[in-house]
C-alpha cells in the first residue's frame, strides 16, 4: 500500500474527527497528498523509521509555525501569525516531515484536560456515548495522533503536559531531559520546565523523531551544547538485567485500583524478562507538587507579562487603559482565560516581596530536594554535576529507570473535570511533576487497564478502550534508556491503539476490520512498523517464511540427502515433506534436525516412553510486589 | 602608554567638542567676578556643562582659569572661616538638618551589539531598524547574551575599584509600560557582576571653594550591575506616543552609590566624576546631554546629633537615617543637583512644620522650584524580582579581569598626577588638558613631547621631561589655545612635528620667541611649509648683532634723546629703558636684536648695570 493512500487516510480521518476538536488549525489536505513523490522516495525497507519523511504530523499551538497561525490557544493571540518557524518545526520539516495543522491546548499549556481553550475544549471520544478529558495541555496533539489523524506529534510537556494526555488516550508520550530539544520558537509558560514533547502511536517511532530533534540549537540558551551531550548517557548497562526502581512514594491512597494492578502486572512482567525490582524512597514527591504550583505560575506570571497587544495579538475593543494606568488594562483582563488569569495572579503573589521568601524561595529548594532524591536513587550520577559527588555510597540500593504511574486514574469523564476544584485538578499532575522538576526523561506507555498481558480480549469493548499510561523515568541524559524501556514494557501489553496501523476508518470497532483477531495480534506490531495492513503485513511476512521455508529445505536435502531424511522421517511417522517442513522454517534448520533426530533414536532404542516435560511454572510474584499492593502513602 | 586612540576616533566622529564643566565653571565663575553663593553659582555652571566656551567671551581660555584660581585666593583670604560648602551657612535650618543622598546613575555601554540579541545598538538611526524578535518579546523567542557586552562593563566595574564577581545572574524586573516590550526589565539584582567600589573626590574634582574637605575622599559604590534600557518614547503633542525599539536592550550600566552623600554639589560631582571616569575608560557612549546617562538620587534627611529613634531607616547597610524619596529620571548634572536642592529644603519644610516623610518616588522637571510626586509608598510598585530561568549565570575568568586591568585606560585622576609629576605641569594645567577636546589635545600634546624628547636626544644632553613637558604645556594650551579660540579644534592645522619644531628653535634660541608665535600663525592660516622652509624663506632666523654692534646702535639712540637719559639717569625714570629696547628691536632686522641683551647693553652705557630695576 502506497503512503498515498495513507496520507489521504490521515486526511480522512481529520474530517471523520473534526468533532473531537483536537485541531486549532489545518492545513489544506492537498498539501499532505501533493507530497507522496517525496515520500516514497525517502523510506527504505531495512531503515523503516530512520526516515521519517513524508510523514503526517502535528504541532502543538504553542510552537511557532509560519505557515499557520499559533494561538496558544488563547484569545490573546488569536490572529497571531509567528513571523519565524520554531527550531523542532524547521528540524522536522528539513526531515521532511509534512506539518497537517496546530493542535488544541489548555491555554498557554495551563490546565491539565484541555477544556480551558479559547476554542473549545478537546473531546476524548472513543466510542458512542463516551466524552471523557483527553487529558492537558497538550489535549490536542495526544487526541489528533490516538484518532490516527496524524503520524505523530508534538506537544510541551511543562508538568506532565505531554505524559498525561497520552495516560488519557492510550498513546505514547515523551518528555526527554530538558534541554535537549530546542525551545526556540515555543511559547513559554514555565521557561524552567517547559520540554517539547513527542506523541506516538509506539515508543519505536516516537524515538525517530526524538533522534531528528535531538540536537543543539545556538538560538536557545538553555539548549545542551555538544559538550555536554557528549557526556550523556554514557553508562553501559546490561540490557537483559536492569535494575527496576519502584518509587513506593507513588503508591499513593488515592490511586485507582485498575492503575495499581496495571503498574503490579507491568512489573511482574519485567521481572519475568530478568529485570530485578526494588523498592525506592522519593520522599520528597509529596512536597513536588505544591512546588511545582508556585514555581509553574511564577514563571508564567512573568511570561505572559508581554502579552499587552501593543506590538502584536489582539486588543479589547474600544479605548483601553486611562491616563493614569497603562495601556492594556482591558485588553489582557478579556484576552486571557479564567484559568491563566489565576496562574497569573498566584504568580504575582508568590513573587511578591512580601510572600517571595515563602512561596517562590522554598519552592526553589523543594525543587532542590526533589533532584536530590533522584540522584539519590540512580545508579548514574547525574551528569550535569561534578562527578565529585558522594559517589562511594553503596551501589546496590541504586536502580537504573523507575516505572510507576502517570496519572492516579484514566482519563475522568468532561462532565466530572467541569465540577472539579482547581485544586483537584491539580492533582492530575501528582506522578509528572517531579520528574519535570527535576528535568528528567520521562516516558508514558499505554498498559491495557483490564486484561491479563498477553491475551488479546479485544471482544471486551470496555476494557479495550481503557488504558492507563505507565510512566518510565530515568536519570538526566539517559533518555535512550527510557525509550529502550518503553518499548520492553509496550511489547509485553500491547493495546489496540499502539498496535493500530494508520487505516483506522473509525475509532474503536473498525480499528482490526483487516483479518481475524488472531492475525491482528499477530502482525500488527509488524503492519504498524512497515506503515501497511495487517492482510499486507500477513502477506509479506509469509512470503518471507515461506523463501526462509525454501531455503532451509534445500538446505537439509543438500547437506544430509535424501536417504537419511526419508529414514528419519519414517522413524518418526511423518511423509518426508512433513518432516523436512518440521525443521526448514527454523533458525538453525540442520541443528533442529540434528537434535530431534538424537531424540527420536534414542526414543526408539531405549523404549523410553514418550517424555512428557513437566512445565515448572515460576512464582510469579516477589515480596515487593506484594508490598507494593499493601502500601499505603498519604 | 595612553591608550586613547580609541576614544579620540570616537570623538572625532561625533564632532561634539567636550569641555570640562569643572574647568568651565571656574572660568564662568571668574568672569562674572561676583560673590554670590557657591551653590548658585554651581547651579548655573552646571547649566553650560558639555557646550563649548561661551562665545562673548574674548578672554583666552587658560587666563579664564588663572583668574579663577585668583578669585579663588582672594575669597579664601576675606573670608578664611567660612566653610567650604557655604550653602550651610546661609540657610541655619542646615545646621539642624542633614542631608543623605544616594546616588543611582544609568548609564549606556558602549557596545556594538545589543544585551540580549545579536541586533546592532544605534543611536540615531532610522526609529525601528535595529530591532530582533527577542527586543520585541516575540513569542517564543529568547534571549542571547551578547558576551562582549561585558567588557565595557568590566572596564567601568574596574575603574571604580569594584570587586569583579566571578558568578553573576540576571533576574527579570517585572512592571508594565508601553516602552517596556517583555513586562520586564532585565537586569542584575540579587547576584550583581560587581561590588563594593568607591569613588575618589579630589578637590579639583569641585568648583572652587566648593571643596567639604582639603584632601581627598571617597563615596562608596555599592555595587554595579548591567541591565537592559527600554524603548525610546517619541512624543508627537497633543496626544501621539510613537515607540523606537531600536533602544530596547541597549546594554546600561547601574551604579548604585551608598548613601553617604550629605552636600548637593558632593551629588552633583559625583554624577560628573562618574561620567568623566566611563568617559575615560571608554565604556560609556555618551554622556547625559544626549541621554546616554540618567541619574535617579534618593533623598534624606535626618536632624545632626539626633537620637535614631526618630531616624531609624537603613539603607544598603547605612543605618540612622531618614525617610527616604526617590527622585528618577534626571538627565542632567544640574538637575541633580537642583531636584536634591528642592527635596532637601522640601522634607524639611515638612518636618519642621510637624509633617512626616512619606516614602515615595517624586518627579523633578529642570527649571522647577520643587519636585513632584510621582506616586506614594501605596503605588509602589513590586517589582516581583525573578531570576530569569533562560539565561545563565555569567561566570567571568580571572585571566578577563587581569587582561582589562593591564589594559585599563589611564584614568583622569591618574593622568591629573602623571602629567604634573612627570611632565611638569600644574595641576591646573593638567586638568586643562585632560579635558579640552574629548582628550584629543591631550594626545596631541602627548605627542608633541614625545617629538621634542626624540630630537634633544641626539643632540642635547639632560635635558629633564619636566623643563620639556612645562614648555609645550605652554605652547599647546597659550599659543594653540589663542589660535583655536574662535574656532573648534583641529590638531591637523598645526601638526605636532610643526609645533615641536618651533618649540625647539625657539629654546635654542635659533629664532625668537615672537617668531615662534608667527610660525604658528603662518601656518595657522593654511602655510603648507616647513618650520624650516618658514624659518629660512622668511628669513627668521637669529643673526646676533655682534657686541660692537649692540654697542653702536645703543649708543646713537642714547645720543639722540639726552633728555630720556637724563629722566632715566637724574630722576630715577628706569621704566624708560624699555623705549630703548624697543627702539633697538624696531631699527634692526626682525629676531636679531635679543630684548635682554639690548636692555643690559643700554643700562651698562648710562652706568645703572648694578641698579636694580
Amino acid at each position: 500500500m502506497s503512503l498515498y493512500k495513507y496520507a489521504k487516510l490521515y486526511a480522512l480521518n481529520q474530517s471523520k474527527y473534526a468533532h473531537l476538536n483536537a485541531f486549532n488549525s489545518l492545513v489544506d489536505p492537498s498539501a499532505l497528498l501533493a507530497r507522496k513523490s517525496v515520500s516514497k522516495a525517502g523510506r527504505s525497507k531495512d531503515d523503516k523509521y530512520d526516515v521519517i519523511s513524508g510523514l503526517p504530523m502535528a504541532i502543538k499551538d504553542n510552537i511557532c509555525t509560519k505557515e499557520l497561525k499559533t494561538t496558544a490557544s488563547s484569545g490573546t493571540l488569536k490572529d497571531f501569525t509567528s513571523p519565524y518557524d520554531a527550531t523542532v518545526v524547521k528540524l522536522l520539516q528539513d526531515e521532511g516531515a509534512i506539518i497537517v495543522g496546530k493542535t488544541n491546548m489548555d491555554e498557554f499549556g495551563m490546565g491539565s484536560h484541555s477544556t480551558h481553550s479559547h476554542f473549545g475544549p478537546v473531546k476524548l471520544q472513543r466510542y458512542e456515548g463516551e466524552e471523557a478529558s483527553a487529558g492537558g495541555s497538550s489535549g490536542g496533539s495526544a487526541v489528533a495522533v490516538a484518532s490516527s489523524q496524524c503520524w505523530a506529534a508534538l506537544g510541551t510537556d511543562t508538568g506532565g503536559s505531554v505524559r498525561l494526555p497520552a495516560a488519557y488516550t492510550g498513546v505514547v508520550g515523551f518528555k526527554p531531559s530538558y534541554g535537549l530539544l530546542s525551545r526556540w520558537g515555543v511559547i513559554a509558560y514555565a521557561n524552567s520546565l517547559d520540554t517539547v514533547g513527542i506523541f506516538g502511536k509506539n515508543a519505536k517511532g516516537v524515538g525517530a523523531i526524538f533522534d531528528k530533534l535531538n540536537v543543539h540549537d545556538p538560538q536557545d540558551p538553555t539548549s545542551l551544547p555538544p559538550s555536554t551531550r557528549k557526556r550523556l548517557g554514557r553508562q553501559r548497562r546490561d540490557m537483559s538485567s536492569l535494575r527496576i526502581g519502584i518509587p513506593l512514594d507513588y503508591n499513593i491512597a488515592t490511586l485507582d485500583p485498575t492503575v495499581r494492578q496495571a503498574w503490579i502486572r507491568r512489573l511482574k512482567f519485567l521481572w519475568q524478562c530478568g529485570h530485578t525490582l526494588h523498592p525506592v524512597r522519593l520522599p520528597a514527591t509529596q512536597h513536588a507538587l505544591s512546588a511545582y504550583y508556585v514555581l509553574a505560575p511564577a514563571e508564567a506570571s512573568s511570561n505572559l507579562a508581554k502579552y499587552d497587544g501593543v506590538r502584536f495579538g489582539s486588543r479589547a475593543e474600544g479605548i483601553d487603559g486611562t491616563p493614569d494606568s497603562v495601556l492594556f488594562a482591558k485588553t489582557r483582563g478579556q484576552g486571557f482565560g479564567s484559568e491563566v488569569q489565576r496562574r497569573i495572579l498566584l504568580g504575582a503573589f508568590s513573587l511578591s516581596a512580601q510572600a517571595i521568601d515563602n512561596y517562590f524561595i522554598q519552592a526553589q529548594k523543594v525543587r532542590r530536594l526533589v533532584q536530590q532524591d533522584f540522584n539519590n536513587v540512580f545508579a548514574t550520577p547525574n551528569p550535569l554535576f561534578d562527578d565529585t559527588t558522594s559517589h562511594s555510597e553503596d551501589m546496590t540500593d541504586k536502580v537504573d529507570i523507575l516505572i510507576c504511574p502517570t496519572a492516579p486514574s484514566s482519563a475522568p469523564s468532561l462532565s466530572d473535570v467541569k465540577t472539579q476544584d482547581p485544586i483537584h485538578s491539580y492533582m492530575n499532575d501528582v506522578f509528572t511533576v517531579p520528574a519535570s522538576l527535576a528535568g528528567l526523561p520521562a516516558i508514558s506507555v499505554p498498559s491495557p487497564a483490564n486484561p491479563e498481558e498477553g491475551t488479546p480480549e479485544y471482544e471486551h469493548r470496555d476494557s479495550y478502550f481503557h488504558s492507563v499510561g505507565i510512566q518510565i523515568i530515568g536519570q538526566y541524559g539517559d533518555d535512550k534508556l527510557v525509550l529502550d524501556v518503553a518499548k520492553k514494557v509496550e511489547e509485553s501489553a500491547r493495546t489496540p491503539l499502539t498496535r493500530g496501523g494508520p487505516e483506522v476508518k473509525s475509532w474503536g470497532h473498525s480499528l482490526f476490520n483487516d483479518g481475524t483477531s488472531n492475525e491482528r495480534y499477530r502482525y500488527g506490531a509488524q503492519a504498524l512498523e512497515l506503515g501497511n495492513t495487517i492482510t499486507e503485513a500477513k502477506a509479506m511476512h509469509e512470503a518471507a517464511e515461506q523463501e526462509k521455508t525454501n531455503k532451509g529445505a534445500a538446505l537439509l536435502q543438500e547437506t544430509l540427502g535424501l536417504e537419511h531424511l526419508t529414514e528419519a522421517a519414517e522413524l518418526s511417522n511423518k511423509s518426508l515433506e512433513e518432516y523436512i517442513a518440521k525443521f526448514a522454517g527454523v533458525e538453525d534448520p540442520l541443528e533442529a534436525e540434528r537434535g530431534f533426530h538424537a531424540y527420536m533414536s534414542k526414543k526408539k532404542d531405549k523404549g523410553l516412553r514418550t517424555a512428557r516435560e513437566q512445565e515448572k511454572s515460576k512464582e510469579v510474584t516477589t515480596p515487593f510486589v506484594e508490598h507494593l499492593g499493601h502500601e499505603r502513602l498519604h | 602608554m595612553f591608550a586613547r586612540s580609541t576614544r579620540s576616533t570616537l570623538a572625532a566622529a561625533s564632532k561634539r567638542r567636550y569641555v570640562c564643566p569643572l574647568c568651565l565653571r571656574r572660568a564662568r565663575r571668574s568672569q562674572l567676578g561676583d560673590a554670590r553663593l557657591p551653590t548658585q553659582i554651581k547651579s548655573q555652571s552646571f547649566q553650560t556643562e558639555s557646550q563649548p566656551p561661551p562665545p562673548q567671551d574674548d578672554t583666552p581660555f587658560r587666563k579664564l582659569l588663572k583668574d579663577a584660581a585668583k578669585q579663588q585666593k582672594k575669597e579664601k583670604g576675606s573670608s578664611f572661616e567660612q566653610p567650604a560648602t557655604s550653602a550651610k551657612s546661609t540657610d541655619p535650618r542646615l545646621k539642624k538638618w542633614e542631608l543623605t543622598v544616594g546616588i543611582e546613575v544609568h548609564a549606556e555601554l558602549n557596545t556594538a551589539r545589543k544585551l540580549f540579541s545579536s541586533a546592532a545598538t544605534s543611536i540615531s538611526e532610522t526609529p525601528n531598524t535595529h530591532v530582533s524578535l527577542f527586543d520585541l518579546a516575540f513569542p517564543g523567542s529568547q534571549p542571547h547574551f551578547q558576551k562582549e557586552t561585558l567588557i565595557p562593563a568590566l572596564r567601568a566595574a574596574l575603574a571604580f575599584n569594584c570587586e569583579i564577581q566571578h558568578k553573576s545572574s540576571f533576574d527579570r524586573k517585572h512592571y508594565f509600560y508601553q516602552d517596556q516590550p517583555a513586562g520586564y526589565q532585565i537586569t542584575q539584582y540579587y547576584e550583581p557582576f560587581a561590588t563594593d567600589g568607591k569613588l575618589t573626590l579630589y578637590p579639583h574634582d569641585f568648583p572652587p571653594g566648593a571643596a567639604p574637605q582639603p584632601g581627598p575622599f571617597d563615596i562608596g559604590i555599592k555595587q554595579i550591575q548591567m541591565e537592559q534600557d527600554t524603548a525610546k518614547t517619541v512624543q508627537q503633542p497633543p496626544s501621539t506616543h510613537l515607540l523606537d525599539f531600536n533602544r530596547v536592550s541597549h546594554p546600561l550600566i547601574e551604579i548604585i552609590t551608598l548613601p553617604e552623600i550629605h552636600d548637593p554639589v558632593v551629588a552633583a560631582v559625583v554624577v560628573r566624576k562618574i561620567q568623566n571616569v566611563l568617559k575615560s575608560v571608554n565604556a560609556c557612549t555618551t554622556g547625559m546631554e544626549l541621554g546616554g546617562l540618567r541619574a535617579d538620587v534618593n533623598v534624606s534627611v535626618r536632624q545632626r546629633g539626633g537620637d535614631s529613634s526618630e531616624a531609624g531607616h537603613s539603607y544598603h547597610g547605612v543605618t540612622g537615617l531618614g525617610q527616604r524619596t526617590e527622585i528618577k529620571n534626571l538627565a542632567s548634572v544640574k538637575a541633580v543637583e537642583d531636584a536634591i536642592i528642592a527635596e532637601r529644603d522640601r522634607q524639611i519644610d515638612l518636618l519642621e512644620s510637624g509633617g512626616v516623610i512619606e516614602g515615595e518616588t517624586r518627579g523633578w522637571t529642570l527649571g522647577s522650584k520643587t519636585t513632584k510626586r510621582l506616586r506614594g509608598k501605596e503605588g509602589e510598585i513590586d517589582y516581583r524580582y525573578m531570576p530569569d530561568p533562560d539565561i545563565p549565570p555569567v561566570i567571568i575568568g580571572y585571566d578577563l579581569i587581569e587582561h582589562l586591568k593591564r589594559t585599563l585606560p589611564k584614568l583622569p585622576d591618574v593622568n591629573v598626577d602623571s602629567l604634573v609629576q612627570t611632565y611638569g605641569l600644574t595641576t591646573k594645567d593638567a586638568i586643562t588638558l585632560l579635558s579640552l577636546d574629548d582628550g584629543s589635545r591631550l594626545d596631541y600634546y602627548l605627542e608633541t613631547v614625545n617629538i621634542l624628547l626624540s630630537q634633544t636626544k641626539g643632540q642635547e644632553s639632560d635635558v629633564p621631561l619636566e623643563t620639556i613637558g612645562k614648555i609645550a604645556g605652554n605652547w599647546v594650551l597659550m599659543e594653540l589655545g589663542s589660535l583655536f579660540h574662535s574656532e573648534p579644534w583641529d590638531p591637523t592645522r598645526i601638526p605636532p612635528n610643526f609645533l615641536a619644531g618651533t618649540i625647539s628653535r625657539v629654546r635654542r634660541k635659533q629664532i625668537t620667541s615672537p617668531s615662534g608665535k608667527r610660525l604658528l600663525s603662518i601656518k595657522f592660516d593654511g602655510d603648507r611649509r616647513t618650520v624650516q622652509e618658514i624659518v629660512q624663506q622668511d628669513n627668521l632666523l637669529l643673526s646676533p648683532l655682534s657686541n660692537d654692534e649692540y654697542m653702536s646702535l645703543a649708543q646713537s639712540l642714547l645720543d639722540e634723546k639726552p633728555e630720556m637719559v637724563k629722566d632715566i639717569v637724574e630722576k630715577k625714570q628706569t621704566k624708560k629703558v624699555m623705549w630703548f629696547v624697543g627702539q633697538m628691536m624696531a631699527r634692526t632686522k626682525d629676531g636679531s636684536v635679543e630684548p635682554g641683551r639690548a636692555e643690559e647693553v643700554l643700562k651698562g652705557l648710562m652706568g645703572l648695570g648694578e641698579e636694580k630695576l
